[in-house]
Order: structure tokens, then sequence, then C-alpha cells
């Protein structure tokens, strides 16, 4: 059985052999722990990977996004950083005046995807493949119009707020067809939804004005047979009724953060969890014994006979032997 | 007239706290009534239904707004009629750390609770809190941080503040922060939300 089958199954609860996995890592572990790193990825190898973007043009940033220094993505935000490994934050927005909506640059580069690349990729991979894309309208209008007036444009409604996310809505519209036509498995889209305890804005809010979003990017995957893969970080408890009803196939979310038994009760085999575990409190300071715990409590909430991808993410301050432990406990939860 | 300025508050705007601020004046009310009968209660309702999840940080920031723009003008009335803040609060994002939403809304939400505020910023090392406690007699020191790496330097500035002989409590807060860290650093007080950083501070000032 290929990692791509193995993934396949899970999503569709078809009891895969085993729990297919994935470790994504930031910068900073590749740094700290180059060969423990290492030995994870040879003793656990990915189900699942992301297909390189194959750019014809190459995208115009200046800097260096995981390092001090100040970072300019291809929209022009500029990301002010001190430390190595970790992404900056935003300080002055791009969209200061609403008058400023008309003269954002669409970064068209992004949509100079070799396909035939892309094609071969999937084709010699073996593994379930996701499409290079990262649609995320709510963090990219942070970006271009800093957090701190978003959030209050979210109260105050400006026109020039609906144009801008139109304009990046349709940008990756875009982006997500030239992707769907391909032979990758999945698109994915992204948006940090959640605090500590509940959704960063109301859920009426996002409902009206994100999920609509969402439903497209949905939609446009299925319509093209493939999966549609979004993550979120926090506790988005609240709308995870509304990610399974608009179809979503897979989500990476903070699972540790909210109730999960419950959230099995509510959603096992009605989606899939990709992933996580704990990477706040148990990755960093916790025991191999207790990330195996924790895995045996979110796999007997959540599997159905497939519904969860055992994704970790070995990010700052992680300890290299939680990372294993997480894998180790995914391949004893299900009996060879 | 103080609960329709309340109600304007929490709504969030702005134009109508300032009108009903400039009408509360004009009728002869003293500023620090209309400070601690109309506009502090309006933002410690807010504190409550931030908590109970009724409203978000959309709300919060625009009630904020409203907030410092009826404080812009009781300011000169409260400063000639001698009324004091509830107590100075030195807040900023440790060093290593450029992240400062969660930092900027506790300062926001605190200032509309009726504390003055001296905002270090970003990336603030363990110094620059002493010195601007001690410069401006601080009842309280707010630390906050998002990441893991930089959290370990808020364990610097409590044993710099007790080094200093300083009787300052240490509020911390962020993404990666727990009450048992708080503990464990010997933090006097810990936040795990905005409202709730208000809600300890408070606590701590007034014990």
């Amino acid at each position: 059985m290929t990692s791509r089958e193995l993934v396949v199954d899970s999503l569709e609860f078809r009891s895969p052999a085993r729990v297919p996995r994935q470790l994504w890592t930031l910068p900073w572990a590749e740094l700290t722990w180059p060969a423990e790193l290492r030995a994870i990825r040879e003793r656990f190898p990915d189900d699942i990977v992301t297909c390189p973007a194959y750019l014809r043009e190459p995208l115009r940033t200046r800097g260096r996004e995981y390092e001090p220094g100040l970072f300019v993505d291809e929209w022009g935000c500029r990301f002010e950083n001190r430390q190595a490994g970790i992404i900056g934050q935003v300080k002055e927005p791009v969209v200061a005046d609403w008058a400023d909506v008309e003269s954002v640059r669409v970064p068209r580069e992004r949509l100079t995807v070799d396909t035939d690349e892309v094609d071969r990729f999937c084709e010699r991979s073996g593994a379930f493949v996701l499409a290079k894309t990262l649609s995320r309208p709510f963090e990219l209008v942070q970006f271009l119009r800093g957090p701190e007036n978003l959030y209050m444009d979210l109260a105050d409604r400006p026109a020039g707020l609906d144009r801008l996310l139109r304009k990046v809505h349709d940008f990756y519209m875009e982006e997500m067809a030239l992707w769907a036509a391909t032979e990758v498995d999945a698109l994915v889209f992204a948006d940090d939804w959640g605090g500590r305890s509940s959704l960063l804005v109301s859920p009426a809010l996002w409902r009206e004005m994100f999920k609509p979003l969402y439903r497209d990017y949905v939609e446009l995957a299925h319509r093209n047979g493939k999966y549609a893969f979004m993550h979120s970080d926090g506790h988005i408890e609240a709308i995870l009724p509304d990610l399974v009803e608009i179809g979503l196939d897979a989500l990476n979310a903070q699972l540790f953060t909210m109730d999960v038994a419950g959230i099995g009760r509510r959603f096992a085999g009605r989606l899939t969890f990709w992933g996580e575990v704990d990477r706040q409190r148990l990755l960093p300071y916790g025991t191999p014994a207790e990330v195996a715990a924790a895995v045996r409590t979110a796999g007997e909430a959540l599997w159905r006979g497939g519904g969860v991808i055992a994704q970790c993410e070995f990010g700052i301050g992680a300890r290299p032997e939680n990372v294993a432990a997480v894998f180790e406990a995914w391949d004893a939860f299900l009996p060879a | 007239m103080l609960k329709q300025m309340q109600e304007a508050l929490i709504a969030g705007k702005k134009a109508e706290v300032e009108s009903l601020v400039d009408q509360a004046l004009a009728a002869g009310m003293p500023a620090g009534d209309i400070l601690n009968q109309g506009l502090i209660p309006g933002m410690e309702r807010l504190g409550v239904q931030f908590k109970a999840n009724e409203v978000f940080i959309p709300e919060v920031l625009v009630a904020a707004r409203a907030m410092n723009a009826g404080l812009a003008k009781l300011e000169p009335h409260l400063a000639k009629a001698g009324v004091k803040p509830r107590g100075i609060v030195v807040i900023g994002t440790v060093k290593g750390d450029l992240h400062d939403i969660g930092k900027n809304l506790v300062a926001m939400m605190l200032r509309g609770n009726g504390y003055k505020i001296v905002d270090l910023g970003v990336d603030v090392a363990p110094d620059k809190y002493i010195e601007a406690a001690k410069t401006h007699e601080a009842g309280a020191i707010a630390l906050s941080a998002l990441l893991t790496t930089t959290m370990v330097q808020m364990k610097a500035i409590v044993e710099a503040v007790e080094k200093a002989g300083l009787a300052v409590p240490v509020v911390i807060g962020g993404a990666p922060v727990t009450r048992e860290y708080a503990e464990q650093i010997r933090a006097k007080g810990y936040a795990p939300d905005a409202a709730s950083a208000v809600e300890e501070i408070g606590r701590l000032i007034a014990s």
C-alpha cells in the first residue's frame, strides 16, 4: 500500500493499515536539532508531502523570511524579526488608507506554476501531494492592514475592507484553480481563527464574512476531484460544525486547546483530523509518556476506521524525543 | 446620561461617547463622576462580556477607541480636579519578542479601566522595566510573550525586580504562558486573557 493510498483510506474511513503521518518543521528545529530531526524523518517518513511551487518567475520578496531583520513578502507586507527560525511580525500596514487597496500589488508570479513539473512530481512521489497553495484571506488582510486596524475594521465594516478582501479572495481562487487542474491530491488553505479559549471574532461575523470564502475553496477543490485541507490555530470549536457543513475534508487544529473527547463525539467520522498534538505544552514541556497518553486520547476520540492523520509540528521549543513519541504512539494505536 | 454613555461605549460609538462626555461636562457633572460612574463601568461590563465570549476582539478594540476618545475629553478636567488614576502599570513585550497585539489589548483595557499605562513597547530588556517602574512609581509590571523561547525572559525580569528590592508585583501572560509557569518563576500574577489581566492587576494593586 502506498503512502497516498494510506492517506486516502484514512480520509475515506476505509481502515488503513496504519495511521498516515506527516511531520511539520519550523526552521528553528532544523537549526537546533539537525541530527535528531534527520533521525525522526528517517524513522517516520511522511505520507503527505507538499509539492514545490515550480514557479517560472521568482517571487518578488526581499530579505529572508526566517532570519532576524526585515522580510518583505510577495504582497509587500513587511515583517520584522529578531529571532532565527521563526517568522516576524508586521509593523507597518501596506493599506494604511483605503485608497491604497487599488495599489496593492497582486503577486502574479505565483500563477507562473510549471504545471507539467507539478504533474511529474505527483507521478513519481508515491505520497499524498498537497498543492503549494496557502490561501489565508484573514491573515493576509491582517498583514496588509495591520492587525489592530483590521480588528477595528471588522467592527466598523468600511467599504474598503470588502474591496480588499475581494481582491485577495479573487487571487486565491485563481491560484487554487490553477493547482486544481494539476495532479495534486489536495488544496490547502489556512487562517488562525482561535484564541486561547474562543474564536478571535464572533462566530456570527465569521459566518457572514469568511465562511463563504472557505466554502468557495472547498467547492473548487471538490469540483476538480481534490480534497480540501485547512489549518487553523487556536480554540475553534464554535466553527467546527460550519467546517463540516461546507464539506471540508481534513482539518489541522490545536485539538488540545479544545475538548477532544467532545469533538470526537460530535465530529468523528465526519471530518479527518490532520493532527495535532499539543505543541504549546506537551511537545516542549511534557514527557514521552505524556505525549503517548495524549495520542491515545486523541485516537480513541477521533478514529473511526480512519479520520486521522498523525501530523505533528516540530516547532519552537519542542523536544525531539517528544516528537518521536507522537509517531511511536500513533504506530502503536492500531495493532499491526 | 451615564447609562447612555455606557451603552455607547460598549457599542464602540466613539462620536456618541465624545458628545455625551461633552454634554455631561457642560451640565456641570464632575469629571471624576463621568469617569467612575460612566466610562469605567462600561469597560468593566465589556470585560465581563469578553470573558463570557459574548464579545470578541473587534468589539473590545472599538470600545477601547471610544473610551480613549472620552478620556481625552476628560483628562484636562481630571487633572484640574486632582483625580488620580487607579494605578500605574508598566507594560511591555519581553526581550527578543516583537509581538504586541496581546500586549496592546491589555494596555487598552487597563487604560479603559482607569489605569495610567507606561507602554515600553516590544523587545524590552529587563532593566527597562525596573527603570520605568521606579521612575513612574508603578503599581504593577505587566509582561507579555508569544514564544516559548522568549517567555523565559520573564524569569529574568522577576528576578531583577526582586534584586532591585521593588515591591511591585509582576503579572505575566501570552499564548505559551501558564499559571504553573507564573508560580515557578515567582511572578505574583497570571492572566490568560486581557479581561483577566485587568482583574488580576486590580487585585494585586489593591492588596
